[in-house]
């Protein structure tokens, strides 16, 4: 098989992994806004720290802390497992992030107009704030989405066949170290490509919105 | 038990010390390599000539788009192909300096965009030329603007140089990795390299974040 | 007006964006040391042809001369020639447009080096100068952050006069001002009528324009509606929608 179909054929799992972390961020985020957006100060406290470790360590030290630090003991996992996990605590962190920036861009207002029409807190959230907060936080899930696609690379270490994986086995078998990198960066660059420009429309969309109201 | 953990970690920690000063020197190194790259590209992007202005944005995007493990492997194994070859240290040097120039130009040049228009317009409007403007009035404003980015970026390359890892150059990942492979005490000291890395970067962000409310309250009248 | 009088003259000017005709064959004689106020409802083009004078906005058609030297401004215009055109024509914009990362003292200091080549010492003494007219003296090493939206409008004032032009062009100056705060800038305005500078000033401000202006020009729809001696045009106005902008102004 030539380089291009090889590397064609891991596209679905560099996908997979991806998409898999962004499910599990995209939840485990709402926890940890939540967390931060507590009445109690402990759990501000601890949902923030959580936050600031997940996005202070190199995500690659953390899959290897998950992989070769926690699977080599009681826990075995599959590379596949614990590519998934380590990517989805990143994701969690950064994309709790968003969903706090995107909470403090709606109106204080709008939690004053719901409270004076007597919504109770659950309906507040889920009817007023959430559909608002999560228009502004579309294109900031987006971009972390492209971010997340490219450090999918980084679980060809500990042997996920996606890829950087596999372009990697062809450079070394064949011995050319060129054009497999250069043809893997263009596939990272086409399945990202359109994902930017999609979150550029967001931005500018939501920024035509913000402008009429 | 856990005083066994940390004489463990007392004797880890030099040689995990050696391989923190090897990140930050490639960090630094490629942060001030980066920088006036990025500056330069930026510049060019934001010249009027299409001539200048299409083959850095396409740079710049190719730059940003592939993850920085690709980046580091095309330099590494790629260019000896074209007839480059280059130390490990020089690599890692090499692409995190490309990586950085990319990221650094688009951040850049959104700073530079960020100056007023009625500026420039003043600037028109008093007869200065247009490189005066660039140079007095456009430049180091886009430069303050952007800097609490840059700076959040460069902790981020920080971050990013624990790819080296992958090339072999004894940086602290790698120190922590082979440690590993030794003792088999993987989580021990790869959780001590994690928490090196953190004693680096957590301070970091928050001087960042401190740095940036102090500008914000500057700027604003 | 005999022609020879006329230090800026406007010829058929006209512009157009998007096509909308914002400026529709605009012809104009401005006598030397003559104060001119343009009013009108706003998207009448007053500010626009404003911006054609020192061709921060190039027309698409009609001539420009400054002091008897012509400017076809359907060609291009050499950068020599612009530079020559701006330093005559000084501006003074409705938002200040200070640079905010220099002083105030270089902010008038620096078109001064840049423009006109004269030495820091050179240009800080007349900074100072202007400064000590506008009543900013004491501001000199101080921030635009730091000053107020009037005081920001004299140093702005300050910097265009630094220059030595021969014609001040303001664009709504008082507009984005607190009405106390506008008045420090009119009468900062009013002092420099007195001196002989030729001004062209697009205003809301009717008082400034009755007591300070040699004549007074009413713009609508791009064209020039009618113009005449303030007293004349505001007392005796000729179009009705002269009269109805009028009282839509006094109404308030």
């Amino acid at each position: 098989m030539d380089v291009l179909s090889i590397i064609v054929a891991a596209i679905p799992v560099t996908l997979g992994v991806t998409a898999a972390s962004f499910a599990i961020g995209a939840l485990l985020g709402l926890v940890l806004v939540a967390g931060r957006r507590s009445r109690w100060t402990v759990v501000r406290g601890i949902s923030r720290s959580i936050v600031e470790v997940l996005r202070g360590i190199p995500p690659i030290v953390l899959l290897f802390i998950i992989f070769f630090g926690i699977g080599s003991g009681s826990l075995r996992m599959e590379p596949f497992q614990a590519a998934v996990i380590g990517l989805g605590l990143v994701s969690a962190a950064h994309l709790s992030e968003v969903y706090r920036g995107s909470l403090l861009a709606v109106p204080k207002g709008q939690f004053e107009a719901a409270d004076a029409l007597g919504l109770s807190r659950t309906t507040t959230s889920a009817r007023v704030i959430a559909p608002q907060a999560f228009r502004v936080a579309m294109p900031g899930m987006v971009t972390w989405a492209i971010s997340l696609l490219k450090d999918s690379a980084l679980v060809s270490t500990i042997g996920v066949a996606e890829i950087m994986s596999v372009t990697n086995q062809y450079a070394r078998s064949s011995g050319d170290g060129l054009m497999p990198f250069i043809l893997a960066a263009a596939v990272y660059i086409a399945i990202g490509t359109p994902l930017a420009i999609w979150s550029r429309w967001l931005e500018k969309r939501f920024a035509r919105i913000r402008k009429a109201a | 038990m856990k005083s066994a953990i940390f004489s463990d970690w007392a004797e880890w920690l030099p040689r995990l010390l050696d391989g923190l000063w090897v990140s930050v020197q490639v960090t630094g190194l490629s942060l001030i390599i980066g920088l006036v790259v990025g500056l330069l590209l930026a510049l060019a992007a934001f010249a009027r000539t299409r001539l200048l202005t299409w083959p850095a944005v396409l740079l710049v995007e190719i730059g940003r788009g592939m993850p920085a493990l690709v980046m580091l492997q095309l330099v590494y194994f790629g260019l000896p192909s074209v007839g480059l070859t280059l130390e490990t240290y020089a690599a890692v040097v090499l692409a995190l300096s490309l990586t950085t120039a990319a990221y650094t130009s688009e951040i850049i040049r959104a700073g530079l965009r960020a100056v007023p228009d009625g500026e420039l317009e003043a600037a028109d409007a008093l007869g200065m030329s247009r490189s005066d403007v660039m140079r007095f009035v456009v430049i180091p404003q886009g430069l303050r603007i952007a800097l609490p980015t840059l700076l959040g970026f460069a902790i981020l390359i920080f971050q990013i140089s624990s790819l080296a890892f992958s090339l072999g150059l004894p940086e602290l990942l790698s120190q922590a990795y082979s440690i590993g492979a030794n003792t088999f005490r993987y989580l021990d000291v790869l959780t001590l390299a994690g928490l090196l890395y953190l004693a680096v970067t957590i301070p970091a962000g928050w001087l960042v974040a401190r740095f940036e409310r102090r500008l914000s309250r500057h700027l604003t009248t | 007006m005999k022609q020879a009088e006329s230090i800026l003259s406007l010829r058929d000017v006209e512009k157009t964006f998007a096509g909308h005709k914002a400026v529709d064959g605009v012809s104009l004689d401005i006598a030397r040391g003559e104060v001119v106020a343009v009013i009108g409802p706003s998207g009448s083009g007053k500010s626009t042809m404003l911006r054609c004078i020192n061709l921060l906005e190039v027309p698409d058609s009609g001539t420009i001369s400054v002091d008897g030297k012509n400017l076809d401004t359907s060609g291009t215009v050499s950068a020599r020639d612009l530079t020559q055109l701006r330093r005559r024509v000084g501006m003074v914009f409705q938002s200040f447009n200070l640079f905010p990362h220099m002083t105030v003292l270089r902010n008038i200091s620096l078109p001064q080096e840049r423009v006109l080549g004269r030495s820091r010492e050179e240009a800080d003494r007349r900074s100072m100068e202007l400064l000590e007219r506008v009543g900013l003296q004491q501001k000199a090493d101080a921030y635009p952050a730091k000053c107020s939206g009037g005081q920001q409008q004299r140093v702005a004032i300050a910097r265009a006069l630094a220059l030595d032009p021969e014609i001040m062009l303001f664009d709504e100056p008082t507009s984005a001002l607190d009405p106390e705060l506008g008045l420090e800038v009119l009468a900062v305005m009013r002092q420099l009528a007195d001196t002989g500078m030729t001004m062209i000033v697009v205003t809301h401000e009717i008082h400034f324009a009755a007591t300070v202006a040699d004549r007074l020009i009413v713009m609508a729809d791009g064209r020039i509606l009618e113009q005449g001696p303030p007293q004349q045009v505001l007392d005796d106005p000729q179009h009705a929608r002269t009269r109805t902008f009028l009282s839509a102004i006094k109404d308030r």
